[in-house]
């Protein structure tokens, strides 16, 4: 399991998909969570930075667990989710700063994976009881939700898949990122082309219902 | 109401009566319908102690709300009832346009009971069930049977020769090869003297959010004809594009399972099946995937064979010949045989005699005997009654029960577990015996989906069944095809029940309704005395190592993965859902069992 956590916590600091500290990940072992360390770096994870502590129940543990112990709690009770990743994607959670109730990817990529990312908000954002309910409600109907200004939550049957929707998801805001900051270029430079930008996908006036 | 009718036909036999009767729509949302309401019919009306083949057992032939709803693989239905070859639960699955036209006759179940008197057959439309006597269709084969009751704008299931002699892994079929085939569910229509039914329905089921049922079958196409298992592979091979893939990886199993590597697959592969044997495509109803094969030989044509009973009747047996093969493929469907446990019978058969524990000609590799024993078995000619019990009983009689390659008496499919361990908890567990479709670990052990795992490891695989299996009961129980599993998940299925109900169902609704209809099943064994004991893998396959082949040296750790698996699912150490659990899935107040042993839990 270790080298599991150690290749996708690489991966997501490699990516730039969260901060040298930033980020957690678990994964649940029956009625066991296996949680990273608080203040652990996902890029350099060893055998101590993975904690084990109750599904249910407080152990000595949870004085070294991730300070989101509580939200991934509540995810397990909730879903049947095995696998957790947390992170704080940039351009995605600069996108849950500007977007009212959900992020809808634009490109083929992200429509086929994602559809829909909601994105919900809270007024204490870190470790607490407020985004552990949200979190296990948005997670029985979706793989992945954003928390304004804050990050992504995202589950999968195994760490990969919950791997893949953080990473899904931050392409894809690059992209309309990147869309529509050629769509502001083009209003004072018109030699970049037309301002509009060109649908090619099938109800995708739908996506917003996903 | 879309989605379901809230309306069971009920008939019983010695009564000679036919009856509708309302059902409780919570009890359809709770169990969904298919396999689940067919798990909840059995569990609330036939305690397991009755004879399997007596008046008191019933068949429920049960669809689901997708069924004969028109959307990629909504042509599925289910058919339950104790079995007479395991003592377990048992659902067959089937692609018949039976039961799209039991839906369109207006029924969420078609609910039999009883023995009549003299052999019959079921005519069902939506103003009830009439009974027919059957004297001139008992004795025929299922496509005379089925060419005889054939009618425009209606679908017809029988029994062979098989169900009729009662052979306990015979099977419920139409003229299309399409079974309801494992656990001897045509054992039980033969045992009730019921040779035939025949739906009549034209009404087609409504939708309660058209607009949105669009747009989740769209993406839902969308996905299928992207991915490449749905798009090509099985379009282009149909299930028998495993025989290559299989023997590569070293789980193809051979000769009784004594090897993972058959030094002839090539000679039956799907590949060969293609290039020499293949008449053209076809689908079940309402599917795009298509992984149906119209075949010919030099003398015959139908349909098939399939990967399993490739293995089965193939690399199994030790034989090669692919014409003869595929004959016997025919002569199954014929007959109304379940293949699977045909092999499985023939190989365990084959063993016996070559260690001289069975008095008998047979050995791997003779292609020559294996038409006339399938013959004897649905007969139940000779040794052929012996056969026709199925591998378990035949091994006890011969004192070497080891040598049976089954779980609760159901032979195994052709996945060799000790090549990938995550599949050999899943035949140990499943509520049926050994089965491949209850959860199948193909996907992440060999396919990559939803991504590949180390398939030689035992640690982390209990959870991920788990949900695997609960995913394959909301498949079974809605009435699609698990062929689409490959390309679209539960968030698919979630979106397209709650567009055509109009009832909202989170994701995790539908894995919860899985887990519901899981428990129960479970219950029901519990009942019917199974216990941890029971789930388990022949001893073959937890101490000999495979000697050659690309799963060399291994063997199953289920012990490691069993008390794993229980404390994942919320069990005891014992197998037993405890109090809790079953509270929690709204399963309390059907649990049967005594006081005594629910406290113990």
């Amino acid at each position: 399991m270790l080298e599991q956590f150690q290749k996708f916590g690489q991966d997501l600091f490699a990516r730039g998909l969260t901060s040298s500290h930033g980020g957690n990940m678990s994964a649940r072992l029956g009625d066991r969570i296996l949680i990273t360390r608080t203040g652990a770096m996902l890029n350099h994870l060893t055998e101590k930075d993975l904690i084990e502590t109750g599904l249910e129940e407080n152990d000595s543990g949870v004085m070294l667990a991730s300070s989101e112990l509580v939200v991934h709690r509540a995810i397990y009770q909730n879903t049947s989710a095995l696998a957790i990743v947390h992170v704080h994607p940039p351009i995605a959670v600069a996108l849950s700063l500007v977007e009212q109730d959900a992020i809808i990817p634009i490109d083929n990529e992200g429509s086929y994976v994602l559809r829909k990312v909601p994105i919900v908000q809270a007024e204490l954002t870190t470790g607490s009881k407020e985004v552990a309910k949200l979190a296990a409600k948005m997670l029985r109907e979706y793989k992945i939700f954003m928390l304004r200004g804050h990050g992504c939550f995202s589950i999968g049957p195994v760490l990969e898949e919950a791997y893949q929707w953080c990473s899904s998801l931050e392409e894809a805001c690059r992209i309309i990122y990147l869309t529509r900051l050629l769509q502001l270029a083009q209003v004072g430079v018109p030699a970049l082309g037309g301002a509009e930008r060109i649908e090619f996908r099938k109800h995708s006036e739908d996506y917003d219902k996903w | 109401m879309d989605g379901w009718h809230a309306r069971i036909l009920r008939v019983d036999l010695s009564q000679g009566t036919c009856q509708v009767e309302q059902i409780d729509r919570q009890i359809l949302s709770q169990f969904l319908g298919g396999r689940g309401l067919g798990a909840y019919l059995l569990y609330t009306e036939v305690p397991p102690q009755v004879d399997p083949l007596g008046p008191d057992n019933l068949l429920a032939f049960c669809t689901g709300p997708m069924t004969g709803v028109q959307v990629p693989t909504g042509g599925r239905s289910s058919l339950s009832t104790l079995s007479p070859l395991t003592g377990t639960v048992m659902d067959s699955n089937s692609g018949s346009q039976f039961g799209v036209r039991l839906k369109w006759a207006g029924y969420d179940a078609l609910v039999i009971r009883g023995v009549a008197e003299r052999p019959v057959w079921l005519e069902v439309d939506e103003q009830g069930g009439t009974l027919h006597t059957a004297d001139d269709l008992w004795g025929l084969e299922i496509p005379q049977t089925i060419a005889k009751l054939h009618d425009k704008g209606a679908s017809a299931v029988c029994i062979g020769p098989a169900g009729e002699n009662l052979v306990l892994f015979s099977a419920i079929m139409n003229d299309e090869g399409k079974a309801y085939g494992r656990g001897g569910v045509g054992a039980v229509m033969g045992s009730k003297n019921l040779k035939a039914i025949r739906a009549r329905g034209q009404h087609r089921p409504g939708v309660a959010e058209k607009e949105a049922l669009d747009f989740v079958e769209y993406e839902a196409r969308k996905m299928i004809s992207a991915s490449p298992r749905t798009s090509q592979g099985l379009p282009e091979f149909g299930t028998s594009v495993l025989v290559n893939l299989m023997n590569w990886y070293g789980v193809l199993p051979t000769r009784n399972f004594q090897q993972g590597e058959f030094e002839q697959a090539e000679a039956i592969s799907g590949e060969r099946l293609r290039e020499e044997f293949l008449t053209k495509r076809s689908a079940c109803w309402s599917c795009p995937i298509g992984c149906k094969r119209e075949t010919h030989t030099a003398t015959e044509k139908g349909e098939g064979p399939e990967y399993e009973t490739i293995f089965a009747l193939g690399s199994n047996l030790g034989i090669a010949d692919f014409e003869t093969l595929i004959e016997a493929n025919y002569l199954c469907n014929r007959l109304g045989l379940d293949t699977i446990s045909t092999g499985g019978t023939i190989g365990c058969a084959m063993e016996l005699a070559e260690h001289g524990l069975l008095n008998s000609e047979l050995r791997f590799g003779r292609a020559d005997l294996l038409l006339s024993t399938i013959e004897d078995i649905a007969y139940r000619r000779g040794q052929g009654a012996l056969l026709a019990e199925g591998s378990r009983r035949l091994a006890l009689r011969c004192e070497a029960p080891e040598l049976a390659m089954q779980v609760k008496g159901l032979e195994m499919p052709g996945y060799d577990p000790r090549g990938m361990q995550g599949q050999g908890l899943l035949y140990a567990t499943s509520n049926r015996g050994a089965c491949h479709l209850r959860g199948n670990m193909l996907g992440p052990e060999l396919l990559g989906l939803p991504k590949m795992l180390d398939r030689f490891a035992a640690e982390g695989k209990a959870g991920l069944l788990i949900v695997l299996q609960h995913t394959s009961a909301v498949i079974d129980s809605i009435g699609m095809c698990k062929f689409v599993n490959f390309a679209i998940g539960d968030e698919f299925f979630a979106r397209m029940l709650s567009a055509v109900t109009g009832t909202h169902y989170e994701v995790q609704d539908l894995q919860t309704a899985g887990e519901r209809i899981w428990n129960l099943e479970r219950l029901y064994n519990l009942q019917a005395g199974f216990s941890r004991a029971d789930d388990t893998l022949p001893p073959r396959l937890l101490a000999e190592p495979l000697e050659k082949g690309g799963s060399r040296g291994r063997t199953v750790d289920l012990d490691a993965m069993l008390g794993e698996y229980y404390r994942f699912r919320g069990w005891t150490q014992d197998g037993v859902p405890t109090p809790r659990k079953l509270d929690a899935l709204g399963l309390a107040d059907l649990d049967k069992r005594p006081a005594k042993e629910t406290i113990h839990a």
